[in-house]
């Protein structure tokens, strides 16, 4: 005897059941894979940012300067030039950008304000950024050509100094011997990572322009770009065991942010999935419940019959999966169409807490994500079905039968 | 010849307190092996529930049952489904046959709850619906069928197995003369060659003719045997 074509009679012969529960599943499904899309595009979207502000792999001194001040504690990793060209050589590094964080005080005539500055590489900085750095104004690549050299502003910061493109500004700070020294930088342009506290108070200019004003060559960090994230760790690996005086990192070792955001957002996701989840499961339930409750004359018959209840469980779950597999089927393609539709509408999110810009709405489509959240649905209906069934084994059958 | 089931003082009441309706009053039978038994009686005097005891689709409220010298109450709920699976045919009144199931699979369904091989059970169906002339109908779903067809595959699944006690409640409702006739040909063969024992709830007069004992219940008090 062929159960399954059995069972595939049973749920063609009560379409409106069937329809019913059909449409809660393949509804809770598309619910379920856009709002796990989305929650897998921000933490891409949130490692990317991780990635693409400090680098894949990031190599530091393993003996910070003396205390000089906070500035020269982070100025410690010296002849970094050799290294950049040695590792620039792997087949696996797209590219290798020094840092050299400092901090002082930046001012346009009357207005001062505290600055977290960047030396950096002009010519590269502004390609590993992508979306999440936008200028304005700044060449790109962003090149100094000109005597004077230049700097690029959080846009807030500009703002409290009242300052715009062509401005000359003062760069006040303390040299590695401890003396004040001051720059006379041409504002080159403004950029905006959405973030207030950064651009509120930071700023980028050449490693030259830091060397000239701290009188040091040394910079805070080597950050290295991969071709492949996934090789972060085997690079690290690599980097700390053959080289001796560094402390090799890889991006999620720094990335505090992403890590404590993620954190946030799996409780979020987590209660918002099981939620949903339990009213699919209460949904499903109901509907299978009535339908095995009609039907409990014929499980009276079968079990008058000798049919053990295993076997009258297995009959019931073989009905769950087949409108589980069809109602996932539906509900994937559902989260299919929508989710494109999504990404191609370039819909946007408002800012969120502690940013001044929105996002770009982005939905991801992971397949196997799809195929693993639609077998637990399916597991969800064959549950139902066995208590709604087992529930219905133990009526009297006389009385079901009467 | 031996006793297929004895009951002794079996009560069956519902209800509680004030709603207690007792529907059987110290029932003491004995059915033989081999015994072709009637139970006469109009509407509510209690045969479905003697029925259904006897059955083990039910339990008396009071008293003993054994069947096959076995004490029915200390059988566990898997036992008497065993039991049920292995010994027991049921002719329903209303046919119950499984609605998903084509004829052939209703009149199969028996013989493979009890492990038979598929060649013996195409062979066993075949020839029985041959003898109820359902050959045209095997394909068809139990909503196709006029009610004399479903009662009388209802009648050849319960027999198909060969098992000791047919519980048939009603078997000639909704059938003609002519296959009310082949039906009781069919039960009278297995209670030949096999000594299977049949308790039938009939009014056909047709049916109750054709058994060797006949009861009467009245409000669930057994009346005068003959």
């Amino acid at each position: 005897m062929n159960w399954l074509r059995i069972a595939l009679r049973n749920v063609l012969r009560d379409a409106t059941r069937v329809i019913s529960t059909l449409l809660i599943i393949a509804v809770g499904l598309t619910a379920l894979l856009v709002g796990s899309g989305f929650m897998l595009s921000t933490y891409d979207a949130l490692q990317e940012i991780a990635m693409r502000s400090e680098g894949h792999v990031i190599i530091i001194d393993d003996n910070p300067a003396p205390a000089l001040g906070g500035t020269h504690q982070q100025l410690s990793l010296s002849h970094w030039q050799t290294l950049q060209s040695a590792l620039s050589e792997d087949d696996r590094i797209v590219r290798v950008l020094p840092r050299a964080r400092f901090e002082g005080m930046i001012s346009k005539g009357n207005q001062s304000a505290v600055f977290f500055g960047s030396g950096v590489d002009p010519k590269e900085e502004f390609r590993v950024h992508g979306p999440f750095l936008r200028t304005d104004g700044v060449l790109n690549p962003w090149l100094t050509l000109q005597e004077t050299p230049d700097v690029v502003l959080g846009a807030q910061l500009a703002r409290t100094l009242n300052a715009t493109k062509g401005d000359l500004l003062t760069l006040h700070t303390q040299n590695r011997h401890g003396k004040n020294s001051a720059i006379t930088v041409q504002l080159a342009g403004l950029y905006h990572t959405g973030t207030p506290e950064i651009d509120n108070h930071s700023l980028m200019t050449n490693l030259t322009t830091v060397a000239t004003l701290l009188d040091t060559d040394n910079i805070s960090q080597l950050s290295i770009y991969l071709h492949q994230r996934e090789a972060s760790a085997a690079v690290q690996t690599l980097l700390q065991n053959s080289r001796d005086g560094i402390t090799v990192q890889t991006w999620q070792q720094r990335a505090e942010l992403h890590h404590k955001v993620k954190a946030l957002y799996d409780r979020i996701f987590g209660v918002m999935g099981f939620i949903i989840l339990v009213v699919i499961f209460l949904a499903i339930s109901n509907t299978i419940a009535l339908a095995i409750h009609q039907r409990r004359e014929e499980i009276a018959t079968l079990s008058a019959l000798g049919t053990n209840p295993s076997r009258i469980y297995a009959n019931f779950i073989l009905e769950a999966c087949l409108i589980g597999l069809a109602a996932t089927t539906l509900g994937m393609l559902l989260a299919y169409a929508i989710s494109n539709g999504i990404n191609l509408a370039e819909l946007m999110m408002p800012a969120p807490p502690g940013k001044t810009e929105g996002y770009p709405i982005f939905i991801y489509i992971s397949w196997p994500h799809y195929l693993i959240t639609s077998a637990m649905l399916i597991i969800l209906a064959a549950l139902a079905s066995f208590l709604a069934t087992y529930k219905a084994t133990r009526v009297n059958i006389a009385h079901a039968l009467s | 010849m031996a006793t297929r089931l004895t009951l002794a003082a079996i009560s069956k009441s519902y209800g509680h307190d004030k709603n207690r309706v007792t529907a059987l009053h110290d029932i003491s039978l004995a059915l033989a092996e081999g015994e072709f038994l009637a139970i006469q009686g109009p509407s509510g005097s209690g045969k479905s529930t003697l029925l259904n005891i006897c059955g083990l689709i039910d339990n008396p409220s009071d008293g003993s049952y054994t069947l096959n010298g076995v004490a029915v109450a200390q059988l566990s709920a898997n036992e008497r489904c065993t039991y049920r699976r292995r010994e027991i045919g049921f002719i329903f009144q209303r046919h119950q046959l499984i609605p998903a199931m084509t004829v052939y699979e209703n009149i199969a369904y028996p013989l493979l709850l009890s492990g038979s091989k598929a060649k013996q059970i195409k062979h066993d169906v075949n020839q029985l619906l041959g003898v109820m002339g359902l050959e045209h109908r095997r394909k068809h779903l139990p909503k196709q069928l006029s009610g004399g067809e479903r009662q009388r595959i209802g009648i050849a699944r319960a027999l198909i197995k060969r098992p000791q006690l047919v519980i048939a409640d009603e078997p000639s409702a909704s059938l003609d003369h002519q296959h009310a006739h082949a039906g009781l040909q069919l039960m009278r063969e297995l209670n030949r060659d096999y000594g299977a024992s049949f308790l039938i709830a009939s009014h056909d007069p047709f049916v109750i003719d054709h058994c060797d004992r006949k009861i009467e219940l009245l409000d669930g008090h057994l009346g005068a045997s003959t």
